[in-house]
């Protein structure tokens, strides 16, 4: 971990604030799936975000994204605040990965990333009709820097298999890679490791490492709490939509209510079955199924 | 053959009447199929694989072109059209035993080897075409349709088969470039004074139609799938009826309503006349000839603007919109502006058509752009293979051309139309030629394909 510590003192701008998410509150119909949610991400830092199934993380997620319209609340990047408008937010600098994974299977690795790279060129049809020298300049950088990304994230040897035929570890990396070539400042990866073997999930942290390593911020939505408390520099636990936690990864680890939360005890079962927050989760539940 | 020698027994009365020919060539037809059902499987593989030195391959396109150069020829000379139909089925033969026998998927891979070879001997064929008629311009009229329509279906092959759209009232957009070309031209009937010369009004068809493209498109592309295409439709009949109304009863007189503009001149390019005949190389190729060669170097922009997009970062943005329309979002990828682009390039494309048409066919009228012309497009580019170049022109060819020589068949057409299309939906969903992309599309769970489609990509690569 000596490389992590290293990289850590190296941050020259740590402590900035890069993300900053302020009161976001998301409700479908009567249902709030977010409620009221701050987050901030400062540069080059790794922040976890975890809580039981349905507590409304990749709600919370798409919030960020400009997937859903937050019904209240501020998302602001670099202190710009964001449109909630998928492009607009990659344009600013945002990308993401997806939960279940949504490559573009009928596509090569390499052509997957190159799509990544279209917010960031700008060649248009009459360009690249007649193959004007921009057009040709950029569709040679975009396959630079497609090949280039590829290489980062290990997978310099798939350049043209086809997404749908790569084995699954390597298709979350394809993903992060994808998400990579939009030049963001701040990668969204939500659960990057589902489904993973032990050896896979080592690989994809080392992998998360080195994107912040190479100057960028990471957010991270994980269950396996042995990766993301190795992770992270700080952790948010999500409960109901509501922030139950937020802290080191130590301080996490060690509070009750993040146990209590997880594993359940006797009682809060029961307060579960007739509490009036049940149809709130259940609610988000179905909201992360539908993204 | 059985169908031939039963052909031949209805036609000349008894089956004692046919020649010793006709027995000859039903045994061979026997021998045939008896030894393309003894091919076996596996060598079709082999042979798939099999390289030759590739000037051989080289030849082998050539010798393949020349082939279908005089045998199109050929079977337009045909005047009887149960010889034509004979002629058809010795085709669908050979093509059968081709597929069975491997033949074909070598000849797909030496093509891929060789696309530009292709590319040049497809255009020198379809350029020493006309050549062979002797100046007769029956055959001639019917090529130069044949390319309209196949010119049209490449311009709705960029919306349907690379942007993934549906479109049913692409017709209109043809119709709106036709009613440019009759209206700015030197016709007595001609509603506007201007008269440009014929490059002016070809870009004024063109941008006109493009226009009309991105007024539709704006509003209509928020709904997709089959919103889309009944909002298309929709559009389709709209402009039709605004053409058939337009005569000066209701709003001004642009179109004269039912009646059309008739009597369009000829094009003239200086002192050359499309409406004369011209000697070249001591072979008179005549009016329709004229407009052929024109309608050969639209298509051939319309092939370059359809291929450069498709390579290009537009075109990978619109394969990610095809497969994933919201990850593309997410990417950064401008969906909707994407998807205009499209409606509004191909509506361009069928507007340059659209000014051409207007003269050839000497008059427009609203009905020559019925919605089931939009119909036959779009069965044109599902027939043919979505999203290819020669997938698509081969359907435009099949479906304007064979009407055209089968027109005993005329009452029938529709239902055979109909028929090949639930045929082709049910064996071979991607089409004739399948773009490899498309044919992974409609075959989702099959890993061998994707497999073999990943070594191809490789085998382009090297």
């Amino acid at each position: 971990m000596t490389v992590t510590a290293e990289a850590v003192d190296a941050r020259p701008s740590a402590g900035v604030p890069l993300l900053q998410a302020e009161g976001v509150i998301m409700r479908f119909g009567g249902l709030t799936a977010v409620n009221n949610v701050n987050m901030t991400v400062n540069e080059g830092e790794i922040v976890g975000l975890i809580g039981p199934n349905g507590a409304g993380k990749t709600t919370f997620f798409n919030c960020l994204t400009g997937m859903y319209k937050p019904t209240e609340g501020h998302v602001r990047l670099s202190g710009v605040e964001l449109p909630p408008k998928p492009r607009a937010v990659v344009k600013a600098g945002m990308a993401r990965t997806f939960q279940n994974i949504r490559l573009f299977a009928n596509m090569t690795a390499l052509e997957n990333v190159m799509v990544g790279r279209y917010c960031r060129t700008s060649s248009g049809a009459f360009t690249s009709i007649v193959h004007g020298p921009k057009f040709k300049r950029e569709e040679a950088e975009t396959r630079e820097r497609a090949q280039e990304l590829l290489d980062f994230v290990g997978l310099g040897t798939s350049t043209d298999h086809l997404a749908r035929n790569m084995p699954y570890g390597n298709q979350r990396r394809l993903e992060i890679a994808r998400a990579l070539a939009t030049d963001p400042k701040l990668v969204l990866l939500d659960e990057p490791t589902a489904g993973m073997n032990p050896l896979e999930t080592r690989q994809a942290s080392e992998l998360i490492f080195k994107i912040r390593d190479s100057g960028l911020a990471v957010v991270v939505i994980e269950h396996d709490m042995r990766f993301i408390f190795n992770l992270c520099d700080r952790v948010l636990c999500l409960v109901r939509g509501e922030t139950l936690v937020e802290g080191t990864p130590d301080e996490v680890q060690s509070d009750h209510r993040v146990i209590e939360a997880y594993i359940g005890t006797g009682t809060d079962d029961e307060d579960d079955d007739d509490g009036p927050d049940d149809g709130t989760a259940a609610g988000a539940q179905d909201a992360e199924d539908t993204p | 053959m059985t169908v031939v020698l039963v052909a031949i027994t209805v036609e000349a009365g008894g089956l004692v009447n046919i020649e010793p020919g006709g027995w000859i060539s039903f045994l061979g037809a026997v021998l045939l199929f008896a030894a393309s059902r003894l091919v076996l499987p596996k060598e079709t593989r082999d042979l798939a694989q099999a390289r030759l030195p590739g000037w051989a391959e080289i030849l082998v396109i050539v010798i393949l072109m020349a082939a279908i150069l005089f045998g199109t020829a050929y079977a337009l000379g045909l005047t009887d059209a149960w010889a034509f139909v004979l002629f058809l089925m010795l085709v669908t033969g050979v093509v059968i035993t081709g597929i069975r026998a491997g033949l074909l998927s070598w000849l797909g891979h030496v093509t891929t080897r060789h696309k530009h070879v292709l590319t040049l001997a497809a255009f020198a064929v379809a350029f020493f075409f006309p050549f062979t008629q002797n100046g007769s311009d029956a055959n001639m009229s019917i090529a130069s349709q044949v390319l309209i329509f196949a010119a049209a279906a490449m311009g709705l092959n960029i919306v349907v088969g690379l942007a993934g759209l549906l479109d049913l009232g692409y017709i209109a957009f043809l119709g709106a470039g036709a009613y440019v070309g009759a209206t700015l031209s030197t016709s007595a009937f001609a509603t506007i004074g201007w008269k440009p010369p014929f490059m002016v009004v070809v870009l004024v068809g063109a941008c006109v139609s493009g226009t009309l493209g991105l007024i539709i498109g704006a509003p209509t592309l928020r709904v997709s799938g089959d919103y889309l295409a009944i909002v298309t439709l929709g559009f389709g009949e709209i402009f039709r009826l605004s053409m058939f109304n337009l005569d000066g009863n209701n709003g001004p007189n642009l179109t004269h309503g039912p009646n059309g503009v008739p009597a369009i001149p000829d094009l003239t390019f200086g002192s050359f006349n499309f409406g004369d005949t011209h000697d070249l190389l001591g072979i008179p190729l005549a009016r329709f000839s004229n407009y052929y060669f024109l309608l050969l170097v639209l298509i051939a922009f319309i092939i370059l603007v359809f291929s450069r997009l498709n390579n290009s970062r537009i075109g990978r943005g619109w394969v990610a919109i095809r497969e994933d329309e919201k990850a593309a979002e997410a990417m950064g990828v401008n969906v909707f502006g994407l998807k205009i682009l499209a409606f509004v390039v191909g509506a361009f494309l069928a507007g340059m058509a659209g000014t051409i048409k207007a003269h050839q066919d000497v008059s427009v009228t609203p009905d020559q752009y019925i919605f089931l012309e939009s119909a036959f497009l779009l069965a044109a580019i599902v027939l043919g293979g979505m999203g290819t170049v020669a997938g698509v022109l081969i359907g435009a060819v099949i479906l304007k051309l064979l009407p055209e020589k089968l027109r005993f068949f005329a009452d029938y057409r529709l239902l055979l139309f109909g028929l090949l299309l639930v045929l082709m939906m049910r064996f071979r969903p991607e089409g004739l030629v399948a773009s490899r992309r498309r044919q992974l599309e409609f075959h989702e769970e099959d890993e061998e394909l994707a497999v073999r489609v990943e070594g191809d990509i490789a085998e382009v690569v090297i």
